[in-house]
């Protein structure tokens, strides 16, 4: 409804000032949320965000302007701006609105809605008292969330292209805190859906997971065999995904640029985009210009078959646009990302990895990817936590270490892969991976 | 007036009568301007109006937090509702009536970014990427952006403040890539003010360009960083961000006061070497993580930390102040009204110290001289920290050597705090983002050079 009347409202102002290319982009949200803190509910949230972003082409350049502010005097406000803002650019890349795709993907027909408010109360007061059973040692500090969202978005353009789309998902995390002595450790395990039934599951996970990490000492520097939980794994995928956007690339900014058809890993790695992926509560089958979006393999068999592109990479690359220009907010201008962006699994169960890593780190924690990662040179240099593997087994837990490489060696490097894949938290962009063996990493520690 | 005073005392009568005992509301109006560049072009100009409320009630230390962005009086209403509804019972309350109240503007502006002409705007960045770029022919892309934030805010609440306040940031950012032999290495240089444009009078857009081309090329020059525990000089400026990610954070009363933090029950305590003063300052006038008031509607102050390394101050919101019995400090912040406030840092620092520079470096036999801090990350309760080093040399027998990349500090907040065993006097301080769960707020880091006895030094 107020969508409707902000839409004529622009296309009222963006006719007068005979702008005659020009899309409108409206994005609402709810969420609602309880956190709890002992045995009772400490904080509950709510809220309701949205706004609209027009953008237009004004001789051949693209100007935007956004606003939460939803009256129609702010809408004419949104048509000026955003004329103003495209007479100040000077790239000269071609921009476009978007005509249509010939089709989309369906959406299976399941009712998006909120969570109600006594379900997350519940869902926390459950999920806390049940962190609290896992053991003697859990002390006061631990939390637990429980969280509902659900989201609209609405693309409208002067082709009249008219697209939406609805995702909600539900979930809930712990974060406990266990004390032993001196000592105390935290460990986090989340569950996303919308029947909360593995709450048990989830705060053994977490608990279980604070306790191991109890009497770790500083790992020993050198060079190891290094089995990462696909947990940790997958944030390698999410700090260097930057690498396969067409627009990196074509800047210069990515080291894959110009490597479409060679082999740049393993010849066993296997990466996917899903928009649609099964079990991901958020499908998107559009992206932030009006592009269906399609599953695509962006790296088979160790080669590189397509960087992301949006409209404007595309059209330079003299390709078609794999769907991939997202838009971060509904202020954000068009950027390139992926949407479920996962390293396959291979055929190794756990204990196998183990084994063949013989001797090694286990690592089940790494922190500090937007300081210690540079996805333009590949470089990273982690934060660890993990176990010792000591004659194929799980040994002793080690901390304060980091592991060092270069992403782009790394993928070339990979030994084996686990046979699960771990997805992350549902965002923008969901990353996921398996465990990953890869021999003789630098570690450095004591 | 975004809100009137008579709509902001039906709004927060409505709100109590949920049965809270303090119930406050934020309101703002946010005007975001940004430039980018890439690749010697201008290629996107965006405005963005934010504007919303959030409505807060407390029950003793439980809160219940709404926020709409709907801003007409029934949106506020509606939203005022739903907090009373959370909290509990329905019932009677009494008029809640409020004072107007005007804070001191200790960081005035003068040239309001969103007023200058974008074309104007887009000068001062051309000239910064310009700049980066013709520094070395090596130097094969940059990107920068120049940022203008009109940020005003409403707090009302029913001890009866209602106040506004009115703040202005300006920041330009330069990344600078060079290359060699398939190898890319990165430099990175983003100072910004509590100011307007005018803040480009005292820093010229041409400097910021070139230090990151220079840093970009020293590194395109460097071998890898050997691993292992060293002694390490620190530089000053965002050398800072150590203390801010290895005890700052810990000493916020978000984690304090629920015993989530390594620094919990430590006041009074020797928890750092005599040398360390550390200070949270958040009326230093103009700086990037200066306000007037908080987001509570309290007003900044300096709080020392730490004085000689004894444990003095928490930094402590409205919540962390009714469960720690302490009072408020300045500093609750929030990134947005979507965001609940919670305490955060503003400028922080370590003070001072009695040695020369010239003998933290050369009392290092073989060890690492960070000159150029990246970003860092910690856990609060365990202290684990990490940082990247942007810049790094080598010092062999009390003397800089060559440049080496790639490294990385890791360890924890009590152990360096302890380690810190010098301290000089060049205190400078350098602009950042925050991240944490009030969302992204701008915050200074700074400290002298600074001496690290014992610190692992990730490298390879």
């Amino acid at each position: 409804m107020i969508f409707e009347q902000m839409k004529n409202a622009l296309v009222a102002a963006a006719t007068e000032a005979g702008i005659e290319q020009y899309e409108i982009y409206y994005q609402v949200g709810e969420s609602i949320s309880a956190e709890t803190l002992k045995d009772d509910i400490s904080a509950f949230s709510s809220s309701v965000s949205g706004g609209i972003c027009f953008r237009c082409i004004v001789d051949g350049k693209m100007g935007y302007a956004s606003s939460e502010l939803l009256t129609e005097d702010a809408m004419q406000e949104l048509v000026k701006n955003a004329a103003l803002n495209a007479a100040c650019i000077d790239s000269e890349d071609e921009v476009f609105i978007f005509e249509g795709s010939p089709e989309y993907a369906k959406i299976e027909a399941g009712e998006v809605k909120l969570t109600d408010a006594v379900t997350i109360r519940d869902t926390a007061l459950r999920l806390q008292k049940e962190t609290y059973a896992q053991s003697d040692k859990v002390a006061d500090g631990t939390q637990s969330v429980a969280m509902s969202s659900v989201g609209e978005v609405r693309l409208y353009n002067s082709h009249g292209l008219s697209l939406s789309n609805r995702t909600g998902m539900s979930g809930a995390y712990a974060a406990a805190v266990v004390r032993d002595g001196e000592e105390a450790q935290e460990a986090f395990d989340f569950a996303v859906g919308e029947t909360f039934e593995d709450v048990k599951e989830t705060a053994a996970t977490a608990v279980r997971k604070a306790l191991d990490k109890m009497g770790a000492s500083v790992a020993p520097s050198g060079k190891y065999n290094v089995v990462f939980d696909g947990r940790q794994f997958r944030q390698f995928l999410s700090v260097f995904s930057s690498a396969f956007s067409a627009k990196n690339a074509q800047l210069g900014l990515s080291l894959l640029a110009g490597k479409e058809g060679e082999q740049v890993a393993a010849s066993f790695i296997n990466v996917v985009d899903d928009p649609m992926r099964e079990g991901s509560p958020i499908k998107t089958p559009f992206d932030g210009e009006g592009v269906a979006t399609a599953r695509r393999a962006v790296i088979e068999n160790g080669v590189l078959k397509t960087m992301l592109y949006d409209l404007t990479t595309a059209k330079k690359a003299g390709v078609t646009s794999t769907g991939n220009g997202q838009k971060g907010s509904y202020a954000a201008p068009v950027s390139i990302a992926p949407y479920n962006f996962g390293l396959m699994a291979g055929d190794c169960d756990f204990d196998t990895l183990l084994a063949k890593a013989g001797e090694g780190i286990y690592i089940t924690e790494c922190k500090g990817f937007h300081a210690g990662a540079n996805a333009i040179t590949g470089d990273f240099s982690i934060e660890s936590a993990g176990f010792m593997i000591r004659d194929g087994k799980l040994a002793e837990p080690v901390k304060s270490f980091t592991v060092a490489g270069n992403f782009f060696s790394l993928i070339k490097d990979i030994d084996l892969l686990g046979n699960e894949v771990r997805w992350g938290i549902p965002g923008r962009t969901v990353f996921g991976a398996p465990d990953v063996l890869v021999r003789d990493m630098s570690v450095a520690g004591k | 007036m975004m809100i009137a005073k008579a709509l902001a005392e039906e709004v927060l009568a409505s709100a109590m009568s949920g049965g809270a005992d303090f119930v406050e509301l934020f309101g703002e109006i946010t005007r975001n301007n940004s430039i980018n560049m890439v690749d010697g072009k201008i290629d996107r100009v965006t405005d963005n109006l934010v504007s919303g409320v959030g409505i807060r009630a407390f029950l003793g230390t439980k809160t219940v937090f709404a926020s709409t962005s709907d801003t007409s009086r029934a949106g506020l209403l509606k939203c005022a509702r739903a907090v009373a509804a959370a909290t509990g019972e329905l019932r009677a309350v009494e008029k809640i009536i409020l004072n107007e109240r005007m804070f001191p503007n200790i960081h005035p502006a003068k040239v309001i970014p969103s007023s200058v002409d974008a074309k104007v705007r887009a000068d001062l960045l051309r000239a910064g990427c310009f700049a980066a770029k013709e520094y070395n022919e090596a130097i094969s892309q940059v990107s920068g952006t120049l940022l203008g934030v009109d940020h005003t805010i409403l707090v009302a609440n029913t001890e009866g403040l209602y106040t506004t306040d009115r703040h202005i940031r300006t920041r330009m950012a330069v990344s600078a890539v060079a290359s060699a032999a398939g190898v890319n290495q990165s430099g990175f240089n983003g100072p910004g003010a509590g100011m307007g444009l005018e803040f480009f009078d005292l820093v010229n857009p041409v400097d910021i360009g070139r230090e990151a081309a220079r840093q970009a090329m020293v590194n395109l020059g460097a071998d890898y960083c050997p691993a292992g525990t060293m002694t390490v000089a620190i530089e000053n400026g965002f050398g800072g961000v150590i203390f801010h990610e290895a005890c700052g954070h810990s000493l916020e009363a978000t984690s304090v006061a629920i015993g989530a933090s390594q620094m919990a029950g430590k006041l009074g305590q020797q928890i750092a070497n005599p040398k360390v003063t550390a200070i949270d300052d958040g009326t230093i006038p103009s700086a990037w993580g200066s306000v007037n008031i908080d987001d509570e509607g309290h007003p900044t102050q300096k709080n020392i930390l730490i004085e000689n390394g004894i444990l003095k101050s928490y930094m402590i919101d409205r919540l962390g102040s009714r469960r720690m019995g302490l009072p408020m400090t300045g500093n609750s912040r929030r990134q947005s009204y979507e965001y609940e406030p919670t305490s955060r840092m503003t400028n922080t620092y370590i003070d001072n110290g009695p040695d020369k520079n010239e003998d933290i470096i050369a009392s290092i036999e073989n060890g690492l001289y960070c000159k150029k801090m990246g970003g860092g990350s910690v856990n609060p309760l365990t202290g684990a920290f990490n940082f990247s080093v942007a810049e790094g040399y080598l010092v062999k027998n009390g003397k800089i050597c060559e440049a080496v990349r790639g490294a990385s500090l890791v360890g924890t907040g009590s152990e360096i705090l302890q380690n810190i065993d010098m301290v000089g006097q060049n205190l400078e301080r350098a602009q950042g983002m925050c991240g944490s769960s009030s969302g992204s707020i701008p915050t200074d880091v700074g400290q002298p050079l600074i001496r690290v006895s014992s610190i692992t030094v990730g490298g390879r």
